[in-house]
């Protein structure tokens, strides 16, 4: 179906543009790998305070990446014209918005698997038995983070104060993402029951259905202004 | 013979700058189309506006009988704009754009149907090369190879031969002149009298929101048309 | 379409509005700070709930007026109704932020902190910082559609937003700290009703008043744009 077809033709656009030049997830990856040596530095390390804050570490670092990596999204759109090609094109716009999500929720997603052996390395946790949670998590805020992300990221592209709207706009938003992901990893991190915590992984869901829902609606009318 | 396009009192203002203010125009199927005028007479803006890229300030249009307000989409299905964006993407190779360009409008040309589209227009060669490294001349010839492939019925060219060579301006009148004879219908926009003149069928100056319309014989022996 | 008249009509009621704010908020004051009895456990300092919790209220009832005319402006695409929109986020900028002041003021002698992170607290944190990045985001855009409907998609989404960051904080924080500290915790005396109720109304007659001019004031301004344009066109054309 040409709906779906669209959504691959972009999201393949992406990731060729990005393993030909590696400019945005290289960014990404080192701006991350910097807040987690900082943190590093910054905190003694014995083991009690780390469990206790690790969770907000993990997710510091993984919203810094949201911030480097998401907003300009749709900076290489607006370089050639090529969001003026978008509006002519006879085909739902939210197909485009779906597109450039899931090529965001790729690239975060796959820095942030690289960089959790890093916390093992620096922090010296124990995760690799919970990993495949870890990885659901993730998985499920990160979702969030690349809906509103990649939405802000069209609305602030061609602004000249771009870099610093994206950020004002993102953070306050995108609270529920953050409390949620670092709640939900905290009780992974402590090893507690699957039930103790599942109330805040339904939050995420619910909190990714509606925004990629509205944000796929209202699409529309930031090409058609 | 039927209406490709239809222009009612358009008018356009930007930043309440007013750049068009009723403009009327009526184009017929089949036609080649070319409109002149000074810097900043409104050329580029009156060609957005049915390429869909603008909604009139006032005014209303038709695209082949579709209405520009309510049915933009089948405006958009049949009609291609080649205008002053290359629409390109930097780290993708030329056929790597064309497959972009045109998989995204619904459907998939084969490598063969590419390699034809891309030797008819003079860069055959440049298949594999990536796009920030084209010249804006083989950019524009790029856009018209992806206008092949998508065979529209409307085709509309913002200064048309701007950054071709002699051999490029021949090619595109070539193409316009194929184009028009299986009925298509081209509205173009130039600066250059002589080339224009061996396609156009009709000739429009649009100066001041003012569009005086002539024959090409007309804009040919003038001294000057604006 | 709104026309012209709907200004006109604005400018023709307004100050029924001012006047009835004006005098309902007198009275309120009059009952809550000088009649009316002070709290048996607060004391002196509930007084200031009579100001907070209306500017609060108002603040939410700003925001959805903002909701509103942002949902119809991307349907009409109505400048009069962006100007509504417009003005709409500005004034629940100041209710917002004399909420926030209020109620840190109220929360220093009461819980001995100027700050908690208390779900309404967060939520009305949050709220002032999307309407200060709606301003902004309207500040950076100059073509007028795009500004009008950039500003209404994020004025949407925040509005979506909002109960959800209010959710979570909730259940946040209902995990970390028994809810020793509430926000609820004024008891309604008879006595203390009459004032609350003339004060939320006075404040929302005041919110009403100030959207009506405000808006005025932003359609001058558009127009005046509109005039500028024209003139400078002339040249042109």
């Amino acid at each position: 179906m040409q709906f779906f077809s669209v959504i691959r033709w972009i999201a393949w656009k992406d990731l060729l543009s990005e393993y030909r030049n590696r400019e945005n997830i290289s960014s990404m990856f080192f701006f991350a790998i910097n807040v987690i040596l900082i943190f590093s530095f910054s905190f003694s390390l014995d083991p009690e305070t780390i469990k206790e804050i690790m969770p907000g570490i993990i997710w510091v670092a993984f919203g810094f990446t949201a911030i480097i990596g998401l907003g300009k999204s749709f900076l290489v759109e607006v370089n050639n014209d090529c969001m003026e090609y978008f509006q002519m094109l006879p085909i739902p716009k939210g197909a485009i918005y779906l597109g450039k999500f899931l090529g965001n929720f790729l690239f975060m997603l796959s820095v942030e698997i690289v960089l959790f052996p890093l916390f093992v390395l620096f922090f010296n946790l124990d995760i690799l038995d919970q990993f495949l949670k870890l990885l659901l998590i993730s998985t499920v805020a990160t979702i969030g983070l690349s809906a509103l992300g990649t939405l802000f990221s069209a609305l602030t592209v061609q602004i000249r104060a771009r870099e610093v709207m994206f950020p004002i706009l993102l953070l306050p938003l995108s609270v529920p993402i953050f409390i949620g992901a670092v709640e939900a990893t905290r009780g992974i991190l402590s090893g507690d029951a699957f039930a103790l915590y599942r109330h805040w992984i339904e939050l995420l869901v619910v909190f990714d259905v509606i925004f990629v829902v509205v944000s796929f609606w209202i699409f529309e009318f930031i090409l058609d202004y | 013979m039927a209406t490709a396009i239809r222009g009612i009192e358009l008018s356009k203002s930007f930043q309440h700058f007013q750049v068009l203010q009723s403009v009327s125009i009526e184009i017929a199927s089949g036609e080649c189309y070319a409109l002149f005028g000074p810097n900043g007479a409104g050329k580029t803006t009156l060609l957005r506006i049915f390429a869909t890229l603008h909604r009139p300030s006032a005014g209303r249009f038709e695209i082949l009988g579709f209405d520009g307000n309510r049915e933009r989409a089948k405006i958009r299905a049949a009609i291609f704009l080649i205008g002053h964006g290359s629409y390109l993407y930097d780290d993708l190779s030329v056929k790597e754009n064309i497959q972009f360009a045109i998989g995204i409008r619904g459907w998939n040309p084969t490598d063969l149907e590419i390699k034809k589209a891309l030797d008819q227009v003079g860069i055959g060669r440049f298949a594999k090369l990536r796009s920030r490294y084209l010249s804006a001349g083989m950019k524009k010839r790029l856009s018209i190879a992806k206008a092949l492939l998508v065979r529209p019925k409307l085709l509309i060219m913002d200064e048309a031969y701007a950054a071709l060579d002699e051999l490029g301006v021949a090619m595109v009148n070539e193409y316009i002149r194929n184009f028009t004879k299986e009925g298509g219908t081209v509205l173009m926009s130039s600066h250059d009298r002589a080339k224009t003149a061996e396609v156009a069928h009709r000739v429009g100056v649009l100066n001041r929101s003012v569009l005086n319309e002539m024959s090409v014989e007309e804009m040919s022996a003038a001294d000057a048309i604006f | 379409m709104l026309s012209t008249r709907f200004i006109g009509w604005l400018r023709r009621y307004e100050k029924w509005f001012g006047i009835a704010a004006v005098i309902l908020i007198a009275i309120g004051l009059y009952t809550g700070l000088v009649t009316s009895s002070a709290d048996y456990y607060q004391g002196e300092v509930v007084r200031i709930m009579y100001v907070h919790v209306p500017f609060a209220q108002t603040a939410m009832f700003a925001y959805s007026t903002l909701f509103i005319c942002s949902i119809w402006y991307l349907w009409k695409r109505d400048p009069i109704v962006d100007n509504a929109a417009h003005a709409a986020a500005g004034i629940a900028l100041f209710f917002t932020a004399g909420g926030l002041l209020t109620g840190s003021i109220w929360g220093k002698p009461t819980w001995n902190t100027w700050w908690t992170w208390d779900p309404r607290l967060t939520s009305f944190a949050i709220l002032f910082l999307t309407l200060v990045g709606y301003l902004m985001l309207r500040s950076f855009l100059d073509d007028k559609e795009k500004r009008a409907t950039f500003a209404a998609i994020l004025a949407i989404i925040g509005f979506i937003d909002l109960p959800i960051v209010h959710f979570s904080v909730e259940w946040w924080r209902s995990l970390h700290q028994p809810l020793s500290i509430s926000t609820r915790g004024v008891s309604i005396a008879a006595d203390m009703a009459i004032p609350f109720t003339l004060m939320s109304i006075g404040i929302a007659l005041l919110f009403t008043y100030m959207l009506m001019v405000r808006t005025q004031m932003l359609y001058l301004e558009y127009l005046l744009e509109a005039k500028q344009g024209r003139l400078m066109s002339e040249e042109h054309l």
